[in-house]
Order: structure tokens, then sequence, then C-alpha cells
């Protein structure tokens, strides 16, 4: 009986603590998504205002101000382009240095990683720099590259540890029925590692989604995302959260969207290998 | 810990002297997978470090129409130590990582640990503590640079109610601006090192926890001495992950503070791109890219050594 009550007080207490725990994560997204639908009048209204008639006055001025779609299929293109190209990379190079263990390959895997340790703000320029050799700058290929070389070392990393993880025995089997190397890999490993790739991929693709910087130096008016469409609706003297939030919304939406239908994958790769056995 | 399953070629490889052009033949075939990756890495990724490298010795301006190098050794570098700013920026950037990070994982142990007793209703609080982290981290900063503004902010409004002097604002005051910066970081990140720390929790074996109670250890002592122990290995890659990002702080001194107000908010992250894309000092800009990555490497080498030492112990 005692212990018993003390197990509910516990859970009461757990459930208490957790319950403040989710105010403060989610209060601040709550008061986001609230003022994309408030009335512009009632925006800046001191005491906040939290409960009301939503209205979509503000996705309308802010489609009317910003080429919002232009800015979204411009967002996929280039999510989308940078993680094919570093889902393609990666996965193989991961494959390989988890098949072929050794010195050799250890070092690779490590050079790999010190791409994730450089500022991006140390290569950001150079890379400018080579673009314009290549006249690339303002088109998509350009965020696509820089997005792509940031997310393929992280790939091939994460790859070879998942690799790693899944015994070579049904590639060998394959290779006694006469497979190739590559054969073996199309056939064998890619369909073992799918759920891995979807993990790198996903990521790769939020990354790459959610980057603004380097779309800011490299994009042009034709190919700019939407986070640098968020900007444009800053203005230095004049306070404009009523445009803010509602293309600050399209703009999240999506990547959410993602990450919760794709939850199980996602988090294997948040944790990326963290949790060993 | 790996070598416990090998081929028939490695053990070969092994015996004998024979082995050794194998194992060189097979190192190769690594090399064929990851070449593509490779090449593109070293093009698009070293290329520019490299260049950055190089050019840090240099006197150079991008705006400069005759586009003139000058050769000044070390210059760049002398110049950053002597350079007040970059001196606050450092100092900045390290309160930031060590705040940000230390509170992070404290509060994603704690809510690691609440997850961790698998009462009904916690894959939804899981699920939902995915929201922070996946925002784009510009929409963060602007919302939270909202809810900071001392005129029309929510949080400056309750603060004030509950009769806390703001002055300027959270972020307008030079004794809190850094600090609230933090509290955007925590904000964001803190969800990942609870869900990183819920999935180690989950993965330890129950037989241990098991034997210390039936030895009469309390709940607490168990957390203390099983799971904490246990869960070292995940707090650190945690801590690698986090401190390498932290070290990067870019979006929200961007979006909210732009370095200021005065400096309170200068990290070095920041300097960097103001020197590099506005004053367009390219020469200098690069030098200082140079130290912050050589203080993230040394911190990473530094979290893999302990990591080393901690995996070979467990």
């Amino acid at each position: 009986m005692n212990a018993r009550l003390r197990r509910r007080l516990g859970n009461a207490s757990t459930y208490l603590v957790l319950l403040l725990v989710m105010a403060f994560f989610l209060l601040p997204i709550f008061w986001f998504i609230e003022t994309a639908f408030k009335p512009r009048v009632l925006t800046f209204a001191i005491p906040p205002v939290w409960f009301f008639q939503p209205v979509i006055e503000n996705f309308v001025a802010v489609f009317k101000q910003v080429p919002v779609l232009a800015y979204l299929r411009n967002s996929v293109v280039i999510a989308t382009g940078a993680t094919a190209l570093a889902v393609c990379l990666g996965v193989p190079a991961g494959y390989g240095l988890a098949r072929h263990p050794g010195r050799s390959s250890n070092a690779l895997a490590l050079g790999l990683l010190i791409v994730r340790m450089v500022p991006p703000v140390a290569m950001l320029l150079p890379f400018y720099l080579l673009m314009r050799n290549f006249h690339l700058i303002g088109t998509y290929w350009a965020v696509i590259l820089l997005d792509a070389v940031l997310n393929v070392s992280f790939a091939a990393w994460f790859m070879r540890g998942y690799y790693q993880g899944i015994p070579p025995s049904m590639e060998e089997a394959a290779y006694c029925d006469g497979a190739t190397g590559l054969g073996a890999f199309i056939r064998v490993a890619l369909p073992l590692g799918f759920p891995g790739t979807v993990t790198i991929g996903l990521l790769s693709f939020i990354a790459s989604w959610n980057d603004f910087l380097m779309a800011m130096l490299l994009t042009a008016r034709t190919t700019r995302t939407l986070p640098l469409g968020i900007l444009e609706t800053y203005h230095t003297y004049e306070i404009t959260w009523n445009l803010m939030a509602p293309i600050s919304l399209v703009a999240v939406i999506p990547v959410l969207i993602l990450g919760f239908a794709l939850q199980r994958y996602y988090v294997a790769g948040l944790t990326l290998g963290a949790v060993r056995e | 810990m790996k070598k416990t399953n090998l081929t028939v070629e490695e053990q070969a490889s092994r015996r004998g002297r024979r082995g050794r052009p194998l194992r060189f033949i097979r190192s190769l075939g690594a090399l064929a997978w990851v070449a593509p990756a490779l090449v593109f890495v070293l093009v698009f990724a070293f290329y520019p470090v490299l260049y950055s490298f190089f050019i840090s010795f240099f006197k150079y301006r991008l705006t400069d129409p005759s586009h003139q190098r000058t050769f000044v050794g070390l210059g760049n570098y002398i110049q950053a130590f002597t350079d007040p700013t970059f001196v606050v920026a450092v100092r900045n950037t390290l309160v930031f990582v060590v705040g940000a990070v230390g509170v992070e994982t404290l509060l994603g142990l704690g809510i690691a640990v609440l997850l961790n007793r698998e009462l009904p209703g916690m894959a939804l609080v899981r699920t939902l503590l995915l929201a922070p982290l996946t925002l784009t981290p510009l929409v963060v900063a602007l919302v939270w640079g909202a809810l900071y503004n001392a005129d029309f902010g929510p949080l400056s409004f309750y603060l004030k109610q509950i009769g806390i002097p703001i002055g300027r604002g959270p972020v307008g005051e030079p004794s809190t601006a850094l600090a609230s910066l933090i509290l955007v970081d925590v904000w964001q990140w803190t969800p990942l090192i609870a869900l990183i720390l819920f999935t180690g929790l989950r993965s330890q074996p129950t037989e241990l926890h098991e034997a210390a109670a039936i030895d009469g250890a309390s709940p607490w002592q168990r957390f203390r001495f099983v799971s904490v122990p246990l869960l070292q290995p995940t707090i650190l890659v945690a801590l690698v992950i986090r401190t390498m990002d932290a070290f990067k702080l870019f979006d929200s001194v961007f979006a909210i503070t732009g370095g200021g107000p005065g400096r309170a908010t200068e990290v070095v992250n920041y300097y960097i791109f103001k020197v590099g894309l506005t004053f367009f000092d390219m020469g200098y800009g690069a030098a200082m890219s140079t130290l912050l990555f050589l203080v993230i490497v040394g911190f990473s080498a530094a979290y893999f050594r302990v990591l080393n030492r901690v995996w070979t112990n467990v």
C-alpha cells in the first residue's frame, strides 16, 4: 500500500516536472505559430493576447511582398540536390571504409570527420572565389556543392559505422554466387544499408534546408532560399513579426513533417553511434 | 573488442610476410569506394581551407581593385592577439561554449532520466522534443529575439510583471546579453542531448541495476554509481558534438544582437564573418579562422583521448 502510494507520487511528480519542461520548449513555438495567425492589430498588444479569432491576412501580406513559392521551390531544389549528392558519394565511401578496415581507412575516416570541425565561415570566402572562377555564383550548383561537401563527410562517417554493425556474410555469399564487388554492393549492401541511408539523407536535407549563411553569399535573386526570404521581411526601423512569423512557418513546416514522419531514422542519426554496444 | 571474427585472408595476412601486399591491396580496395567522395571533398573543402590557410599570411583586401597580395608572415596572427575585439570575442566564445554545453548536459541528463521512466505518454514527449532541434536556427533566433524585445516581447513583459527590472531588455543590457543567447542555445539543443542520453540509458543492461537494488542501493545511489558511469561514453560523445557546434555559434548573434550591445556578444565565428565579409579583410579573417579551427580540433582531440580511456575502462 505504502509502496504503491509512493510510486504514484513519484509518477505524479515526474509528470509535473515534464509538464514544466515541455512548457519551456513548446511555448516559444506556440507563440510563433499564434503570431502567424494573429490579426495585425493584436501583434503588438500589451499585455500579449493569447486568445483571438485566427486570420490569414499575414500570409496574404507576406506572399504579396516576398516570392514565397519561388523561394520554396529553390529551397526544395537545393536541399534535394545537396542530399542526393551527399548520399551518392557518402554511402559507397562509408561502405568501403567499413569493409576494408585498416590504418589507411581509419586515417581517411578521420580526415573526413575533420571537415565537420572547420568553421563554415572559413570555407565560405575561398569557396566563393572558387565558384566565381567556375562562373557558378548565383546558380543552384554553388549552394548545392557547398552544402553537399559539408554533408558528405558526415554521411561517409555515419555509414562507415552503420556498415561496421552489419556482418559481411551476406555479401560474401553473393561473392560465392559470382557477384562482382559492385554487384554485391548494389544488390546486397545497399538494401541492407537502406535505414542508415534514410537517416543520413534526412539529416543532410534538414541541414541544407536550414542553412542561410551559404545561401546568402552564393545565391542570386532567382535562386534565393526561404531563410533568405525571411530575412527580406526584416526592417531596421520597424518590427514586422506579422510578416516574419507566417513565412517562417512556411519554412519550418516541411522539415518538421519530415522529422516527425521519419522519427525513428532521425533519432538514430542524431545519436550518431553515440550509443555503442 | 572487434578482432574476434577474422576472415581467412586476415588470418593469413597476420601469419606470414606474404600477407603484407595482400593487406595493401585490401586497403586500396577501400580507396576505390572512397575515391569519388574523397576527390569531391578535396576539391570543394580542402582546397578552400588550404587557400584560407595560405592567404592568412598575406594582407589581402577583396575590395582592392588591383588585387594586391602582400606577404606579412605571421602579421595577421599577431594582429589577432593584439586586437581587443578578438580578445573579447575569444572570451565570449569560451563563456558561451562552457555555459551552453554545461547547462545543456545537466538539463539533458535530467530530462533523459525522466524519459527513461517509461510512463504512458513518453513517446509523445520524445516526439515533441524533436521540434526545437529541427527548427531552422535562423527562425529560432528571430522568435527569441521577438520574445526578448524590450517593448513588445512577451518574455520581457512577464519579467516586468513579476517585478524584475529588465532595462533595455534581456539582449539590450550588456550584463545579460550573452546569457540570453546561451538560453536560446539551451532551448534549441538541450532536447538533442536529452534524446542522446535517453537512448544511452535505455540501452543499459538491467542486470546491474537489479543487482545494485538487491544489495540495498537507493535509487539515487543506483543512478550515481551505476547509470552515470555506464553513461560516460555517451555523455562524452554528446559533449563532442555540441562543443564542436557551439564554437561555431553564428545564427543567433547575426539575427538577434549583431555582436552587441557594445561587444557583449561578439564571438569569434561572427567576428570572422564581419572582418571577412563586411570589411573584406581576407588575410586577417583567414588567420582568425585558422585559430578557431585549431581550438575546435584541440578540444575534440582532448575529448576523444578521454573517450578512448573511458571505452577501454568500461
